[in-house]
């Protein structure tokens, strides 16, 4: 048997738990001793928010959740803080709220280049410290670019929607799982693990499978 | 380390970890009371409070 542990990943772009629980967890990989494999998959926690919505994400979050601004201020701030403590400058000021679905087609286009891992970091720190749009095409062609893409292979990857039913089949794949919040990782396809846990929690898993395998 | 079982996947998972761990469910991110004191307990061992 491989010696590799697989980890997939549920996650969103504009999940501010998931940016921390990827940190904690690579932390946690970190403090493993073995081989880990990861994989992200898709997870859309505001499917029907517009791509273009004018609003903040404070606005947004008043709105939809009824909460007085000041709450809402409130806790982005802890959240910034909490992001803050793993090395993460999350800037809410300039966060574009918007739709995620095309971000994770260009996940999916990444992954079919063997460049997923790279592109969902790319994609995150975009959304929460750069203040870039992640929800227009013209915007992710950008970073797909500036990560070395070819303009004209990725716009129309993303105008075809050629990846689509990637995401859908991961949506569909963490419904069937049972996965109601993000992240959540599926470690060695045995064991669940909700939300950004301590990087000790992590490796503990990740030991576990390892012994497990040990004792087979 | 078990606490749970999924039965409605087709492939059970086993959940292990804390429980009480900050995710996002729908648009909405809660934050666990721990999770803060556990920044602030951080902080005082990194002598920044």
């Amino acid at each position: 048997m491989s010696e590799v542990i697989k980890v997939d990943i549920w996650s969103d772009v504009q999940c501010p738990w998931c940016y921390i629980g990827k940190r904690k967890f690579e932390a946690g990989a970190e403090l493993f001793d073995g081989e880990v494999e990861v994989e992200y998959h898709s997870f859309e926690l505001s499917p029907d928010t517009p791509v273009e919505y004018e609003g903040t994400p404070v606005q947004y979050l008043s709105e939809r959740k009824g909460m007085p601004v000041a709450q809402v201020e409130e806790m982005l701030e802890r959240v910034t803080g909490i992001a803050k403590a793993v090395g993460l400058d999350y800037d809410y000021d300039h966060v574009h709220q918007t739709n995620t679905v095309i971000s994770h087609e260009l996940i999916h286009f990444a992954k079919s280049k063997g460049r997923q891992l790279e592109m969902k970091e790319r994609l995150l720190k975009a959304y929460f410290v750069n203040g870039e749009h992640v929800g227009r095409i013209p915007d992710l062609v950008a970073i797909a670019v500036e990560l070395g893409y070819d303009e004209a292979e990725v716009t129309e990857a993303l105008e075809s929607h050629r990846f689509l039913a990637d995401v859908k089949a991961d949506v569909a794949l963490a419904q069937e799982y049972g996965i109601q919040g993000v992240p959540f990782f599926v470690i060695d396809g045995k064991y669940g693990v909700s939300g950004a846990q301590e990087a000790e929690a992590f490796a503990n898993v990740l030991a576990q499978v390892k012994s497990e395998r040990e004792t087979v | 380390m078990t606490d749970s079982l999924i039965t409605s996947s087709p492939k059970p998972l086993l959940i292990v970890g804390d429980a009480e761990a900050a995710a996002c469910e729908g648009d909405f991110c809660a934050i666990p009371d721990h999770h803060e004191q556990a920044v602030v307990n951080r902080a005082l061992d990194s002598d920044l409070v």
